[in-house]
């Protein structure tokens, strides 16, 4: 049972028997339309304002069809997609947070859209896209743009400081350099808070924003496997001094709370360590006095997160050709251009970005796009076991956070995980699964 | 009355309300406990195991369902005597018939209405670091405790939430006992105080004693109450500092609807329900016995 | 110091007491007229900073769906409230008048699920409900909560203390049993109606969890969900989550004030305690 369009409870309640007479589908859309359903997180202003307007615009360019947009809150996003798919009542386009997206796909709830988009976007995406969005050989979600993670300063403070300001993704800070930036800014702040680490966010951004650093540190989350496995890497010596670092910046008060999210705005602190998302945001605080540096090099060079929220179809859907059209005009290079322009992340289409753009040699954003295209990047897992993997470190990291003992609290979320695999013997992949993605391609 | 039609009756009225709590309390209780001794995940393409008491004998070696458990028998012990005794005080202090204590009445009743998600945003503003509660404390104490960022501290985080549990849910637990207090004949008082009884000899022998039932409804009330404690952790302190404030209702949750675990969230569900009753059970003998 | 001055004195503090106790609602409605970015300085005591503003409120009618929201509160925990007084009467009159088979039983039973957590079945019941496909509805938020153990016991309580003329009358007419409870007992027991009706509204009203794990479309998801959904909405804004909060807790403390009466006189009689 999909609910194909929705009205408001009140109109079905109020007006459900005439209506469903009258307009035979029982769509408020009118009869001849077929109304095509679409799930959004509910991200920053301008990213669902710009989210609605292109929606609009393929409304216009496609009479024929009604596309209903809901925006879901972010915290209990991946709860509710799960609920909604033992319901079969998933939307006909769904974003998802890129490393939910094997999980979703192993359930048997996404259409592999390897075959059905047009080779020419394939191409014309960068690699980093498309690997977020494949698993077990399938393609099964693509984004129009993927994320970029780094430390915003203000570059007056770092002068100021004496703070060296490093050129590129391979000229990052080492961790004793970030140690010494941070007590250099101490000594001028009244707080002596002067890092950002959007403490207030919840769950997932710990996951996307600290994972990298235990990666440069040369521990990490997981071993893919098969089965994927956490013992021995999350726990392990590399990722535990990773986080005592960060454990260190909160202990010596470096570290702002940010219950209000204004301190980087405000100027309370000097740097923050945040993704592409707060771009327009702190651009318009901070003009010109911005500048984008990477994570630190832990000591196998710095590293950082991507992927984003894709794009992805449900599997049981109806119109199947109609939401492909919606993707595909979601994916093309206007609407990408579109789309980033809102929210400050990397274009997914190269073809998507022109050199006078932020992203391009030179541009204010060109880190991402270089951390990104130079192997800086470090995807998060792509397992069905990621909601466990996050849900681990996540508990973990607000542990230690409040003072908890590092390695104890690694020890238990890589336990947790591992329990989690075993559990579901080990997320296998069976052959039936294989032949009906093979068939749906 | 005649007997058939009684009974015909009687099932007539009762079964609406029988069927509404075997449909939805009954039947997902025993679906709870079915769940739990399997491997059940929400959305699986597995075949579903049957895998006995794993997830029990789990949870009661898991230090972090401990931990819960523990929080919750903690504050359930905190907020039972600390919300009924506050309540009474209240409830006293209010029983008069003049405007003032009307207005006071219904300013302590105030926060009832808030739905604890809006208490739990409301006071996560309140606890801020540089909010009303900490400079009203540092104020009360002439500046020796400043307690920083209250929701993030190991010890003062589930204290934080029980006040704001007692300050949603005392007013009315006060209304309850205060119509006690005002069905407690005057006479009674008016002889005690003629045979020379002091005030607190009066509230010892009459007032007690008359409110008993009331006061164990509340008291009983309360602690149901405070085992389900859940939206406030969600909202304001996700089970932090390091599962201070981590409860089990919060446990269950998170296993079965953000990671799907839904055998576990069961088995965490029944042994929520076991250590209710167990104490249920204890507190009513308690009540024998003192009858 | 005499009785008068102490009992003035008395009053006066108690009056302080309450006045403190009901602060933080002050600070609600005093940061929903703040300008977002001033909110925390406000409230930390800088009290004159940022002026008076109504843009919060503005805010929230464009940024939420609070109509809906409302009207969803109104509906589901009207149906609740409704649905429950009639099913929970019924079968606390049953159990505290008529004899029948089993009678014994089920009372135990009913006392005995008074005692179990909403939460407990809530992950099967949300399993259940999802797998079947009922989801994100008003039916789902209300039908659960209809039949409560905790209503069914107080009206058996109230109905063990009502005096038997009142149906032996009817039945001495030759009125059947159902009928003589719809018009003749319960119209007599307005209060605890109204009593029972209160206390299951104020319970209920703020229930999160459920319309968390079964709703997805903000037109029927209820206030409580409402604003756990506006502050996890970037940006941010502090006076806008605080209009939002004063705009939830308006309607039912209309209603109270409407039914103080009524529902302080329903306690008092159906002696919520033995």
């Amino acid at each position: 049972m999909r609910s194909r369009c929705r009205q408001t409870e009140l109109q079905r309640t109020i007006a459900g028997v005439v209506v469903a007479a009258l307009a035979g589908t029982g769509c408020g859309a009118g009869a001849e339309q077929t109304a095509l359903e679409v799930w959004a997180h509910a991200g920053q202003e301008s990213e669902r304002r710009v989210l609605r307007e292109q929606v609009s615009r393929f409304d216009a360019l496609h009479p024929r069809l009604r596309v209903r947009l809901t925006f879901l809150p972010e915290g209990s996003y991946t709860g509710q997609v799960q609920a909604a798919a033992i319901a079969g009542d998933l939307p006909d386009l769904l974003e998802l947070d890129g490393p939910f997206v094997a999980d979703v796909a192993w359930q048997g709830d996404l259409l592999p859209l390897d075959g059905r988009l047009d080779p020419g976007l394939l191409d014309d995406l960068l690699p980093s896209v498309v690997t977020q969005g494949t698993w077990a050989g399938h393609l099964w979600a693509v984004g129009a743009f993927d994320s970029g993670l780094a430390i915003w300063a203000r570059r007056s403070a770092l002068v100021e400081a004496g703070i060296r300001i490093p050129q590129g993704p391979d000229d990052a800070w080492t961790g004793d350099e970030l140690d010494a930036a941070l007590d250099a800014l101490a000594r001028t702040d009244p707080d002596g808070a002067v890092l950002d680490l959007k403490l207030n966010y919840r769950d997932e951004w710990f996951t996307y924003g600290f994972a990298p650093l235990l990666t440069s540190a040369g521990g990490g989350l997981l071993d893919p496997g098969p089965p994927p496995h956490a013992g021995g890497v999350l726990d392990a010596a590399p990722s535990v001094a990773a986080l005592q670092r960060v454990q260190g910046w909160i202990a010596a008060g470096r570290i702002d709370p940010n219950l209000d999210d204004l301190a980087f705005v405000s100027g309370r602190v000097a740097l923050s360590w945040v993704g592409h998302w707060e771009a327009p945001r702190y651009r318009r605080a901070w003009g010109d006095d911005l500048v984008l540096v990477p994570l630190p090099d832990l000591g196998r060079g710095s590293r950082t997160g991507e992927g984003s929220w894709v794009w992805a179809i449900a599997a049981d859907g109806r119109q199947t050709d109609d939401v492909i059209a919606l993707l595909q005009f979601l994916l093309s290079p206007d609407q990408v251009r579109a789309t980033v322009a809102a929210n400050g992340a990397v274009p997914a289409r190269r073809s998507a970005i022109r050199p006078s753009d932020p992203w391009a040699p030179g541009g204010r954003l060109h880190l991402y796009l270089a951390q990104l295209e130079g192997g800086f990047a470090v995807p998060r897992p792509r397992t069905p076991a990621y909601a466990a993997v996050t849900g681990a470190f996540a508990e973990a990291f607000l542990a230690i956070r409040d003072g908890a003992d590092v390695r104890r609290a690694l020890t238990r979320a890589a336990a947790a995980i591992d329990r989690d695999v075993a559990d579901n013997q080990g997320y296998p992949v069976t052959d039936a699964m294989r032949r009906r993605w093979e068939a749906e391609r | 009355m005649k007997g058939a039609a009684e009974e015909r009756a009687a099932w007539m009225l009762a079964t609406p309300a029988l069927l509404g709590m075997a449909v939805f309390i009954l039947l997902p209780f025993a679906a709870a406990v079915a769940l739990s001794l399997t491997d059940a995940r929400l959305g699986s393409p597995l075949p579903l195991h049957l895998v006995g008491p794993v997830h029990y004998l789990r949870l009661l070696t898991d230090p972090g369902f401990l931990r819960a458990l523990a929080n919750t028998a903690g504050f359930a012990a905190a907020a039972v005597p600390l919300q009924t005794g506050l309540a009474l005080a209240l409830a006293l202090a209010v029983n008069r018939e003049t405007r003032a204590s009307a207005l006071a009445r219904t300013l302590f009743f105030l926060p009832v209405v808030f739905p604890l998600s809006l208490v739990s945003v409301l006071w996560t503003l309140l606890y801020a670091p540089s909010g009303p509660v900490a400079r009203v404390l540092a104020t009360l104490t002439l500046g020796v405790w400043q307690p920083g960022d209250v929701l993030h501290d190991p010890w003062l985080a589930l204290p934080a939430v029980l006040v704001t549990s007692v300050w949603q849910g005392a007013g009315f637990q006060m209304v309850i006992l205060l119509a006690g207090l005002q069905s407690i004949p005057d006479d009674l008082y008016e002889a005690a105080a003629l045979d020379g009884a002091g005030a607190w000899r009066r509230f010892r022998s009459i007032t007690l004693p008359m409110l008993r039932g009331r006061l164990v409804v509340v008291a009983i009330v309360t602690s149901i109450l405070s085992f389900r404690l859940f939206d406030q952790v969600r909202i304001m302190t996700r089970g932090g500092p390091d599962g201070a404030t981590a409860t089990v209702v919060w446990e269950a949750v998170r296993a079965a609807f953000d990671q799907a675990q839904l055998a576990r969230g069961s088995a965490m569900s029944i042994l929520l329900v076991v250590a209710v009753l167990a104490i249920t059970l204890a507190v009513g003998r308690l009540r024998g016995e003192e009858a | 110091m005499s009785r008068r001055t102490r009992r003035a004195l008395g009053a006066v503090a108690v009056l302080a007491a309450a006045a403190l106790w009901a602060a933080p609602a002050g600070l609600m409605v005093l940061g929903s007229l703040t300008p977002n970015d001033a909110v925390l300085a406000r409230l930390g005591g800088d009290l004159a900073n940022g002026g008076v503003t109504f843009a919060n409120y503005a805010d929230v009618a464009r940024r939420t769906d609070l109509a809906a929201n409302l009207l969803t509160s109104l509906v589901v925990n009207g149906l609740i409230v409704a649905l429950g007084l009639a099913v929970n009467s019924a079968a606390g009159y049953a159990l505290a008048r008529l004899e029948w088979r089993g009678r014994r039983v089920v009372l135990v039973m009913v006392t005995a699920i008074m005692v179990v957590p909403f939460e407990a079945i809530a992950v099967p019941l949300f399993a259940g409900a999802s797998a079947l496909g009922w989801r994100d509805g008003w039916l789902v938020q209300a039908l659960p909560f209809v039949a409560q153990p905790l209503a069914v016991v107080l009206f058996w309580a109230y109905f063990r203390t009502l005096p038997r003329e009142i149906e032996e009358a009817a039945w001495v007419e030759g009125a059947g049993i159902v009928r003589t409870f719809v018009s003749v007992v319960a119209p007599a027991s307005r209060p605890a109606f109204a009593a029972v009706g209160t206390v299951t509204l104020l319970l209920q009203w703020g229930m999160y969890l459920w319309p968390l794990l079964m709703t997805v479309h903000e037109d029927v998801r209820p206030l409580p969900l409402g604003i756990a959904t506006l502050y996890g909405l970037p940006p941010l804004a502090w006076g806008d989550v605080l209009a939002y909060g004063v705009v939830m807790v308006v309607p039912v403390l209309v209603l109270f004030v409407i039914f103080q009466g009524a529902f302080l006189r329903g306690v008092a009689s159906t002696g919520l305690g033995r």
